[in-house]
Parts: C-alpha cells; structure tokens; sequence
C-alpha cells in the first residue's frame, strides 16, 4: 500500500458512515471521529470581554511573534487561552489567571497611559519581562517540569506561557508550518540529515 | 450425562483480548462452535477507532488531559499516561461504573479495557519467549512451585503463534532470551549505532538490540507493514499491529463458526456434581441486566487474570466452597506483576546533525544480563531485569518553561535539542502467597457481584533488583557516552502499574499446589481451562503476552484432542 492509497483508504474511513453507524454505547461525546472533528480553537467562546480579548491577543504574539512564519494570533492561540481559561483551569488556577488579567487591565493604563494592546512592542515586551522576573522563583521555571502536570499555584505569566506555547506548537499553524508534521510518514529511517534551520517534527502526542 | 446435541454452543471463551482471540481463532479453525463472551463494549475494527490519525488541533484542548473528568470517572485508568488520552479513552474501563477495592495503603493499578478486543487494543506489543532459565528457576531457587513443562516442550507452540503474530526483531543467540521467527527487525537512529559501538568496546557484557514488539514491518494477509504514524494506542485500522480486533477475532469470523456477544459479562460457571463439569455459563446484559445461561462441553476462561480468578472466586458452590476449581485453596494467591519505571536518563550530544523519518513505535532492549546461568556474586536479589529504551530528541516540548520571549525563543523553540536515551527496567516478581485478590465482603458492583480485591506489596527482591537496575543504568548510560546520565526515579512502581498482573490460577504438577495442570485444564474440573496470565507459575522479566498466546493455542490443541478421544 503506498502514501497515496493509504490516504484515500483514510479519507473513506472518516467519510462519516462509519462513524455514525457506530451507535452501540459510546456516549455522544465518544461517537466524535477525531481526525474529522472541527480544530479544536474554532470551538464557540465568550469568557473574556472584547477589552479582555484584545489584551490577550497582544500579549500572546508578544511571547509568539509573527516572524516569516506564523505567530500566536494567526494560529488561534487566543481563542485557545480564552478556552482554556474558561473549561480547563481549575478553580484555583482561574483565580490566578483572572486576577493576573484584570491586573494588566487595570495598572497598565494608569502606568503607561494606554491598554496593553496599544503599547509599542518595546513597552510590552519590558512588562512581560517585568511579569518573568517577579515570577522567576516559581517551580514552574524548574528543569524537569515537563508539561505532564499543570502547575497549578504557577503564577499568571506562567500560565500563559504555557498555554501560548502548547496552543501554538499543537495548533495547524504552528505544528504544521513552523514545526514539520507528517501524519502518515510510511517508512522509518533513524539517520538523516539535521540542517541548521530545519524545525523539530510536531510529534503526535 | 448430557448428550451432545443438548448443548448450545461446543466451547464457551470468556474473553475477546489477547488470549480470548486466540482461543477464539484455534477453536473455531478446528471446527467447534464457539460462543465468545466480552464484557466490553462492541467496537468495529478500524471504524471504532476514533482517535486514530487525529492530528493534535483536534484533539479537545488540543491534548492537555481533560483534569477533572479524569479525576471523576478515570483515576485508575488515566494513571497509565502513555497510552489513556482523549484519542484512546473510548478502549478503557470508566472507573466510576465498574470500581474495585483495595486494602488501605496498599495501592494496586488495575488498568482494564472495556470494548471486544481488551487489552491487545493498548498494550505495549513488546513480545518476548521465556527462556529455558525463566522455567527452571522456581524449581532452581525454590521460590513458589516447579513450572510443570519446559521450554523445549513450548517452543513449537512460540513458532506457531509468531508466525501469525507477525514479530519483528533481531536475532541474538541469546540462552536467556531466546530467538522468535522474526520478521526484519525496524531501523535505528544514528545514535542508537553510536551508542551500540560503544558499548561493545566498553560494556561488552550488554547486549543493545532492537525491541521484539509485534508491530509488522512485512505484510501478512489482510495486515500492512507499519507506516510509523506512531501513536499505536489510539488503534491501527490497517492491523500492522497485533491485535484480536486486527488478527485472531477476523480469522474467527472467517471461519463461521464465531458467535462473539458483548456487553455479557459473566455472572458465575455452574458446576455440575453429577458429571464433575461446568454445566453452564451465567451472564447478565451489561445494558438491559438481562439474565441468561449458556451451556458447552468446554470453557475456556481468558477474561484476564484477575477476571478470570475473579470468576473462578464467584463461582463458589457446595462442591467448591473456596472457589471453584479450588480444592488446593492457592487461587487468587501467588499474585505477581512486573516492577517498571525509569532507571537512568543519558543526555547525548552526539549525531547533532542527524534527525530522522517516520515515528518508530519501539525503542531497543538490553536483555537480563544479572544472575544469568548462575547468581551473580555481587548481587543481593535473585533472578534479573531487562531495560526497554526510549530514544527522542528534545523538543519545545522539554524546554516550554524556558525563560524569554519573542522572535528568539519561538526559534528556539521550534528547533530540536540534544538527544536522550532512556533505560526503563523491567524486573521479575517472585511468587508469594502474601500476594493476592480476593473478593471483597463488603462492596458489590452495579450488578450486585463483589469488587475484585487486592492486597500485594513488592518484596525485598523487587526493591533490590530495582535499586540494582538503576546502578547498572548508570554504568551503562556513562558506557554508551553520556554527557549527563540522570538516576531515574527512587520509588517502585505501584502494583499492577506493570499491566502484566498474573499468577493467581497457577499450573503445577501437583493439584494440591496448584489450580491448573500442565495443559492449562483445572486439575478439580475437565472441561474448565484457563489461558490468561493467571496460569503464569513465574513471572520472568520479559512481558509476558507472547507466552499467553503460545499456551492458549497449545491448550486449544489439547482441549479438541480430548474432546475427539472422548476424554471430556
């Protein structure tokens, strides 16, 4: 079977029928073929206000500019904290993140003279530095926290650090045009060249 | 005595996973009429499988676990982090319907499937023979009873089954790991072969070779070479992994002779004084509750080993009032699992300039090298381990919580970082009787039937081969050049954590040790046979699946000659 075939064999298998012939006990929930679902960062939300929103926005292209390949916002990184925010937190972890949000919102104006999405790059990039450095004594900066836990009394920019940069590299963007991703890679070969440039593969989790 | 049109079906297999689909394929080849029970849910091959070639994006939370329905319904389960996601949940058991118990501080991970296909959906596919040693050393040192057969006496039936398994792997002449017919073993990585060099010169006693795992790099019929998607878990619709869903259960269907019913778990076996057999399998309907009975002339229990120990336990009666088929009263006891975790993390900056292709489903193996052919002088445990590797390259993955922002750190990010290679030890588990299950007295399940129990600890020989493991990694991991080798982490595994729990219906030559004989028959009851882990008599260091597979088709082969002869 070669790439080709494989893929329209794929392509038949999620055609839907299939799916739906299903039925038995899986729940609803369950019944969702993934590989045809919508991208999860198209999923409906309203948690943050439109001021909210723009702060977000700013401040996750700020930790993942555009550069020649896409950035935070152009890979749905702020719908996706936005999600996460509202779904996935736990109490306390919201609790952090809300009262780290509405700080943004409310000092900066009243040091800066503007909201942080209309600061020049320079006055943003100096106030998330100033957020890392308070926060440069969590644990969540430990080597070996490697992503299997959230931590959860992590401080604000910490949270969005790691939801910016996990929302980008699992994203389409940022998985497939600025890490490589192969989802049918037919062979195995352990040696090939590594180029200067060259991305990591998104590997499937 | 019942006449041989009365009965409903020739043989009943409990069990649809990996030893129930062998059971399932010898029996209905060999021209019985077989009902199979799975207590799972149905599931289509290829069509069930939901999360398969899902990219990340559309995973919910984009693969972040969904905490909280975890901690709810799945705390066991989502315990087994590499393979329970939200792309394979629909495989496993929810552990708010179907709970067990355990004694208080003594924890026990029982990872279970809930769908026809059981475990062979998700489990590891490392696939290794026993050695002549692994069945000599109860008899050797004298630690639970002889094994009552010898290699020699099941490597006929190893051969048989890998050649439809489908093994890749590497030959090795190895006396304590013995060759499988294997199909051309999977490439390395540079590093692999840098490190492989090394160790010949500097650790000539280590043998790095590739991981045995029943994953295809040939076609068999009807199943494709692996096309290194990676994520075997999630389920593989072209069968290029061994899986009933994939191999036994099709072979099955393919003969007519199949009736497969899910959603029936087994209440109880009825034993009949009179004729000294099981007359009748009890079910009830997981989703109506319905009640029913099945009758055979045989019964094959491969429902897993605490499954089928669990109903061994139910089926108490007069005759057996301990259990049936226990009158030598070691059922549930002798309980082992395999120790596992880390032993030691080597960072390699090595091959810098290499990357590779494809995502290979296996790392490589480093046979038990301790206490081969005699026990070694300096080491206070007896028997051995065996590491499985891991090989990957670091990634953002590793490095999130990296300092910076901006331009600078999404490229740094996005490039990949030095190598790591892993060793995790598998060690072996001595047979003790402190270690078993039982059924609870005080709690019952959604049917009204007592929880599975289990009361198991690791002795101090697990602990010392363990503590061994991790020293002998970091002679190997500063062998193989290293520029960092890491202690893996200090504490055992929780029991159960190995997913290889067996032992509890042993066989045995002796019927007042032992529930099984050599033919896996129930020394108390003819037609009753049990092929899962449960018969295991040792544990050896090496997964044990292969060997569940070798005996139950030997066991099939035994069943039908005594049903021809007459003998059952």
């Amino acid at each position: 079977m070669n790439r080709r075939e494989f893929l329209q064999c794929a392509a038949i298998l999620v055609s839907g029928s299939s799916a739906a012939q299903l039925g038995f006990s899986l729940n609803e929930e369950q019944k969702v073929y993934l590989a045809t679902a919508p991208d999860f960062n198209t999923t409906p939300v309203n948690y943050f206000t439109p001021l909210q929103r723009k702060i977000i926005a700013a401040m996750v292209e700020v930790i993942i500019p555009r550069t020649d390949t896409p950035g935070a916002i152009d890979a749905g990184v702020p719908v996706f904290v936005e999600l996460m925010a509202s779904q996935w937190l736990n109490e306390e972890e919201a609790a952090i993140f809300n009262a780290g949000l509405a700080d943004i919102e409310v000092r900066i104006p009243l040091a800066f003279g503007s909201p942080f999405h209309a600061l020049v790059p320079e006055q943003q990039l100096e106030i998330m530095q100033a957020l890392e450095d308070e926060a440069s004594g969590s644990p969540w900066y430990d080597f070996g926290n490697i992503q299997r836990d959230f931590v959860s009394d992590a401080p604000f920019i910490c949270q969005l650090k790691e939801l910016t940069i996990w929302g980008f590299f699992t994203s389409r963007e940022g998985g497939s045009q600025v890490l490589r991703y192969d989802p049918m890679p037919m062979y195995f070969d352990g040696n090939i060249p590594l180029k200067q440039n060259d991305s990591s593969w998104l590997t499937v989790l | 005595m019942l006449e041989h049109t009365q009965y409903d079906f020739d043989a009943i297999v409990v069990g649809s996973g990996i030893s129930g689909g062998w059971a399932a394929k010898e029996l209905t080849e060999k021209g019985l009429n077989v009902l199979v029970l799975e207590r799972g849910k149905p599931l289509q091959a290829g069509s069930g499988y939901l999360g398969e070639h899902a990219p990340p994006w559309k995973v919910p939370y984009q693969g972040k676990r969904p905490r909280e329905l975890y901690e709810e319904e799945y705390p066991v389960q989502s315990k087994v982090w590499h393979s329970f996601n939200e792309t394979s949940r629909q495989f496993w058991n929810n552990d708010k319907e179907n709970p067990y118990a355990t004694d208080e501080g003594k924890p026990f991970l029982w990872a279970r499937a809930d769908v026809v296909g059981g475990r062979s959906l998700i489990w590891g596919r490392q696939t290794y023979r026993f050695s002549e040693e692994d069945f000599r050393a109860n008899a050797v040192d004298g630690h639970g009873i002889p094994w009552p057969i010898t290699y020699d006496e099941i490597a006929p039936w190893y051969s048989y089954v890998e050649k439809f398994v489908g093994i890749s792997g590497k030959s090795e002449g190895l006396s304590q790991l013995p060759d499988s017919e294997f199909q051309k073993p999977m490439p390395w990585f540079a590093l692999e072969e840098t490190i492989h060099g090394r160790l010949r010169k500097k650790a000539p006693d280590i043998t790095l070779t590739s991981a045995r795992v029943s994953i295809l790099t040939e076609d068999l019929p009807g199943r494709k070479a692996c096309h290194y998607c990676g994520p075997c878990y999630r389920g593989c619709s072209t069968g290029s992994y061994f899986s009933s869903q994939a191999s036994t259960l099709p072979a099955a269907t393919a003969t007519g002779n199949m009736t497969l019913r899910a959603n029936s778990v087994v209440e109880r076996l009825e034993y009949d004084a009179d004729s000294g057999k099981i007359s009748r399998v009890h079910v009830i309907d997981t989703q109506t509750k319905e009640r029913m009975a099945f009758s055979s002339r045989i019964v094959f229990l491969c429902a897993s080993t605490v499954g089928s120990t669990q109903i061994l336990m139910q089926s108490a009666s007069d005759s057996f009032p301990d259990g049936l088929a226990n009158s030598s009263g070691v059922l549930g006891k002798y309980m082992m699992d395999h120790t596992l975790g880390i032993s030691g993390l080597g960072l390699f900056l090595d091959n810098m300039d290499s990357y590779y292709h494809g995502n290979r489903p296996a790392g490589l193996y480093i046979p038990r090298f301790r206490n081969v052919g005699a026990q070694d002088e300096d080491a206070d445990f007896l028997r051995g381990y065996g590491y499985q590797t891991a090989t990957l390259r670091q990634d953002w993955q590793t490095g999130f919580n990296t300092k910076g922002f901006g331009a600078g750190l999404k490229d740094k990010l996005r490039k990949p970082g030095p190598w790591i290679f892993a060793l995790a030890g598998f060690s072996e588990c001595l047979p003790r009787e402190s270690n078993r299950m039982y059924l609870s007295k005080r709690q019952v399940d959604r049917f009204g039937m007592p929880l599975a129990a289990f009361d198991f600890e690791w002795s101090d020989n697990e602990i010392n081969a363990r503590k061994d493991a991790t020293k002998q990694a970091q002679r190997i991991l500063r062998a193989a050049g290293a520029v960092l080798a890491l202690p893996g982490q200090e504490e055992m595994s929780v029991p159960g954590e190995g997913i290889h729990e067996m032992g509890t219906a042993r066989m045995g030559d002796d019927p007042g040790k032992s529930i099984l004989n050599k033919w896996n028959q129930a020394h108390d009851v003819p037609n009753l046979f049990v092929t899962d882990g449960s018969f295991m008599t040792s544990a050896s260091c090496v997964n044990p699946s292969l060997t569940y597979m070798a005996f139950t088709a030997r066991a099939c082969d035994y069943a039908v000659r005594q049903l021809n002869e007459g003998l059952i």
